[in-house]
């Protein structure tokens, strides 16, 4: 367990704004309005001003919507706060990206202050898809950006992808996979287009403008494993795969998001900004999904905070089981133990045995994890270590 | 009344031949009911006897008649049941009786259960009145039913009285008819009191109401009666007879019929058939009394769980009109608690299922039925099965019997060879082939009671496109190679899908439940082996492929909570289903695979 006294080394930080709502996406984001991104980051600097007591990040993430959408001088001041209230230095800080906001200034200016990674949603590089699904930017701007990117330094590189999106064949699919490796990013994440509830993607679904083809998908995700494979990807998620500098890995690959594996890992994390989500020493928070009121609160000095919610010990423990098991590497037994505070073969020798019985887990000495095969029912396996 | 002035008689037809039009005529014209309080069908008082046009329940009513002669007549009507089902309360009701009315559709001709309630009516040596109703009709052939009464009945034709219930011809000739053919009731000689009771229905203040054919002696309120079968003796407190509406009268004498209440609390302590007698001085027992025996049984489960003790007051309730019903608690792994259910057939076995369904808005879903089978042990002792679940292992039996019936079909000519087909497929035996006229034959078979249970009457009407019929009586047991088939799911058997099968047909019902639970069991993150097995034995096998994947989407930080809540929900909804193999099966999906058996 993480002891009190140590500050919290992780730090997420939402930016809700969007130059365009995608089809699919349930992100809390606004269309951008400069009035409203300026009041933003003033209350994102108070809110940072709360935390930073408590905080000495290791690794970083401004997600969104998309941060790539502040200007620079809000940029500017966002990074000065950082700096000022010693939130500096994180080992890897990531910036999400749009394809169609990056210039090169704004990208010189994250690298002086220590960005070293960047995230950059592609989601595909089909014109006609990019257009189904809503996104700002063409083809051509990815190329761009991504040489934008290097240009100023940055050397690790994640590019989104998604797959089984309405109106995809194959065909397309090996197309951008095939692209997707000639760009030799440091990471990718692909991923089954999701239909989240809210979404005009969803409605459409549901008013049956298209059908979810479930064999298509599972042939574009088994493609998608072959390829990556093939092009020096490492798969170390079920959605996750990155580069390493050798063929033996060692628990990760070298250029696997730190970030995202402290999420799988059940390591606490400050997140700020509106509807973001954070988990520190056991408590989950929330904050509230709404620009205007996140601004209001902290305008009055106070964590805009929506709702808290703390489990008891063996239901938090499970729940960091089944989150943990969506990694290749699953659990070293010895880290699980050190985290929760309870053994993983003693409290869940059933569904342990049920899952090697099936050829879906390993168990050695130090570790259990999902097969290859298994990591297909990573939800299922979550459903069974979940403990109600 | 005096016994000389009394006639009792019954009504016996195949269905919609026009018995319950013609009772409700003899009601008018002797006046017993005035026509602007007739209400379409008097005598069927249930929804479900009028909707399906079976009477249920033996109703009697008492007329009075002024015959041709001057003298006035006490007529006892007593409307029988008019399913196999309840042969057994018709020939209770039969032997109330000293005569029968027998209709016969004049456009129809005899049908199968005319020729089935003729051999119950010969049984009882009763008088049978013949009448050919709905002479009015336009394609009435009163010529072809006269030679079918003859030939087929071995009734002489003549006797025959022409009549339209409809249209009111020949009441006045049956009315006579019944006065001057049937036999006037004749005190039997014993010392005292000897009356039967045959059938009951539960009234809420005054408990059992018992209906009574008094044969000898008299009955009186405040006298102290046996019931012989029952053991049980009760001091009567009320007789009467009915209007159709009960009315109280000062005694029941020789040769009237009516009803008895007396301290009696449950139906089941008086026995169908039972002989009341003097306590002090008691009379022998009526000849012809038999304890049922249900001859059906299946599971009935609330759907809900927690309906189980509504379920089981509604049961007792429907067993307060239905001392034939039977029903015990037995607990399934698929379906949970619930009852076992005795039956007399299978029309008795809907009509308690769809009253439960309809009368009480009941949610439940009912076992693949059963007979009972005898079965002979290797130890020499006898075993009686209704319940897969409780047969014994195979290699401690020596043999088993199971019930037969003795199946009268009648169909048109042209589909003999389907007709022969069918009977041989349910393993049946065409003993003999009769003619009955230039279109239509009569097959006589013995059929094992368990092919008939499910489809036999609706394939008889699909074969012959509805102009065919069928009734059955009871025949003994016979030897039969039945086994019990086990369905598995991943190696474990699912108690609610076993049953007891002919050894020829194991393999391809076997084969058709493996294959409809293929289609309900949803597809899990592994693969599901479905088998249908004899002993150690596998006949049937279907496998479920597995899912490919249930997850390909991206999860971080924020979504951890939503996402643990969802899978906690779904988790929370697998604790709901049975589990079998470890594989979870939702409860739609048994019933879907017992609604289709
Ligand atoms: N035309 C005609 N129809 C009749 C006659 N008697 C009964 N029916 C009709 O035949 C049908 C069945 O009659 P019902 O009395 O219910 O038959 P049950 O099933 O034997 O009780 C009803 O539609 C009656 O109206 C008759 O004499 N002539
Ligand atoms: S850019 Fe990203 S956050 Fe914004 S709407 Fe599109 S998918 Fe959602
Ligand atoms: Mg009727």
């Amino acid at each position: 367990m993480s002891d009190r006294s140590e500050p919290i080394t992780s730090l997420y930080v939402h930016v809700p704004f969007c130059a365009h709502k995608c089809e699919y996406c349930a992100f809390y984001s606004e269309a951008s309005n400069g009035e409203m991104i300026n009041r933003y980051v003033h209350a994102l600097i108070r809110e940072m001003e709360l935390v930073a007591h408590d905080l000495k990040p290791r690794t970083v993430f401004f997600g969104g919507g998309t941060p790539s959408i502040l200007t620079l001088r809000q940029w500017e001041e966002i990074l000065k706060t950082m700096e000022r209230l010693n939130l500096l230095g994180a080992e890897e800080w990531t910036v999400e990206c749009n394809p169609a906001t990056v210039s090169a200034d704004k990208a010189r200016l994250l690298r002086s202050f220590g960005v070293n990674r960047i995230s950059m949603g592609v989601q595909s590089l089909d014109e006609n898809l990019l257009d189904r699904l809503g996104r700002i930017h063409s083809r051509e701007m990815v190329f761009k950006s991504f040489d934008i990117l290097r240009a100023a330094g940055f050397d690790n590189i994640n590019l989104d992808f998604m797959f089984a999106i309405p109106g995809q064949t194959m065909d397309i699919w090996r197309n951008t996979l095939r692209e997707a490796m000639a760009f030799g990013s440091e990471h990718l994440s692909c991923y089954e287009v999701i239909y989240e509830d809210d979404t005009p993607l969803y409605a459409q679904l549901k008013a049956g403008k298209f059908s979810v083809d479930e064999e298509l998908a599972c042939a574009m995700y088994d493609e998608l494993l072959t390829t990556v494979e093939q092009g020096g990807y490492h798969q170390y998620e079920i959605a996750n795969f990155a580069k390493n500098a050798s063929a033996a890995i060692n628990d990760f690959p070298d250029r696997a998001c730190k970030h995202n594996v402290n999420y799988w890992r059940g390591g606490s994390f400050y997140a700020l900004g509106p509807s973001a989500a954070g988990y520190v020493r056991g408590v989950r928070t929330k904050n509230w999904s709404n620009t205007q009121m996140y601004c209001e609160q902290l305008e009055r000095g106070l964590r805009a905070i929506e709702s808290k919610e703390e489990l008891a010990p063996l239901a938090r423990a499970g729940e960091i089981a089944a989150f943990g098991l969506r990694m290749n590497s699953g659990w070293p037994l010895a880290e699980f133990k050190h985290r929760t505070g309870f053994d993983l073969q003693d409290h869940w020798q059933p569904e342990i045995r049920q899952m090697l019985n099936l050829g879906y887990a390993q168990l050695s000495q130090e570790n259990f994890h999902l097969t290859r095969q298994g990591l297909r029912y990573a939800d299922w396996a979550a459903e069974l270590f979940l403990k109600i | 009344m005096q016994a000389s002035h009394i006639r009792n008689f019954s009504i016996i037809a195949h269905i919609d031949h026009g018995k319950t039009t013609l009772s409700d005529r003899l009601l008018h014209s002797t006046g017993t009911i005035a026509t602007r309080d007739m209400e379409e069908q008097l005598l069927d008082s249930m929804d479900l006897e009028r909707e399906r046009g079976i009477t249920i329940k033996a109703h009697p009513v008492t007329m009075l008649y002024k015959a041709k002669n001057g003298e006035t007549y006490e007529l006892n009507l007593i409307d029988t049941p008019g399913h196999v089902d309840f042969s057994y309360e018709v020939s209770r009701s039969l032997s109330a009786c000293e005569g029968a009315l027998l209709i016969i559709d004049a456009a129809q001709g005899v049908e199968a259960q005319t020729v089935a309630n003729v051999h119950l009516a010969m049984k009882q040596n009763l008088l049978v009145i013949p009448v050919i109703n709905k002479i009015d009709l336009p394609h009435a052939d009163i010529a072809q039913a006269k030679m079918q009464l003859e030939d087929i009945l071995a009734i002489p034709a003549d006797l025959a009285i022409l009549a339209s219930a409809k249209q009111g011809i020949g009441i006045e000739d049956i009315l006579e008819a019944i006065v001057e053919r049937i036999p006037a009731p004749k005190p039997t000689g014993q010392p005292s009191l000897q009356a039967l009771g045959f059938d009951s229905y539960f009234d809420t203040y005054k408990g059992v109401v018992t209906h009574v054919r008094v044969f000898n002696g008299e009955l009186k309120a405040g006298m102290t009666v046996k019931l012989l079968h029952s053991g049980k003796s009760v001091e009567v407190k009320e007789v009467g007879s009915f209007n159709p509406k009960p009315y109280v009268r000062d005694k029941l004498e020789v040769g009237e019929t009516g009803y008895m209440t007396a301290n009696i609390k449950s139906p089941k302590d008086v026995k169908m058939g039972d002989t009341i007698t003097d306590s002090r001085n008691p009379s022998a027992v009526l000849p012809g009394f038999k304890e049922i025996h249900p001859m059906v049984f299946s599971g009935i489960y609330p759907i809900n769980t927690s309906d189980y003790e509504h379920l089981k007051a509604n049961l007792g309730k429907l067993q307060l009109n239905d001392s034939a019903f039977v029903f015990q608690s037995e607990s399934s792994v698929a379906l949970g608690f619930g009852f076992r259910c005795g039956f007399l057939g299978l029309l008795h076995l809907e009509i308690v299922q769809e009253r439960l369904r309809r009368e009480y808005n009941m949610d439940i879903i009912a076992t693949y039925p059963s007979v009972v089978y005898k079965i002979f042990m290797t130890d020499g002792t006898e075993k009686e099965v209704d319940n897969p679940a409780f047969m014994p292992e195979a290699n401690y039996i020596e043999r088993i019997e199971e019930p037969m019936v003795k199946a009268f079909v009648i169909c048109p000519n042209e589909y003999i060879g389907d007709m022969m087909a069918l009977i041989s497929e349910k393993r049946g035996n065409v003993d003999h082939t009769e003619t009955l006229d230039t279109r239509r034959v009569m097959l006589t078979s013995l059929i094992p009671l368990n092919e008939i249970l499910i489809d036999f009457h609706d394939r008889i009407k699909s074969i012959t496109r509805g102009f065919g019929s069928m009734d059955y009586e009871h025949a003994d047991y016979r030897e039969a190679q039945m086994v019990k088939l086990d369905m598995l799911v991943n190696g474990e058997s699912v108690d609610a899908f076993s049953c007891i099968v002919h050894r020829d047909k194991a393999e391809s019902r076997g084969r058709a439940l493996a294959a409809k639970l293929k289609e309900v069991i949803p597809p899990q993150q592994y693969q599901v082996a479905i088998q249908g097995a004899i002993g150690g034995k596998f006949i049937a096998r279907e496998t479920v492929s597995a899912l490919r994947k249930d997850v390909t989407a991206k999860c971080y930080g924020g979504d951890i909570s939503r996402k643990r809540k969802l899978l906690e929900k779904q988790k929370e909804g697998k604790k709901r289903m049975k589990s079998f193999g470890s594989v979870n099966i939702p409860q739609e999906a048994f019933i879907e695979v017992l609604k289709t058996s």
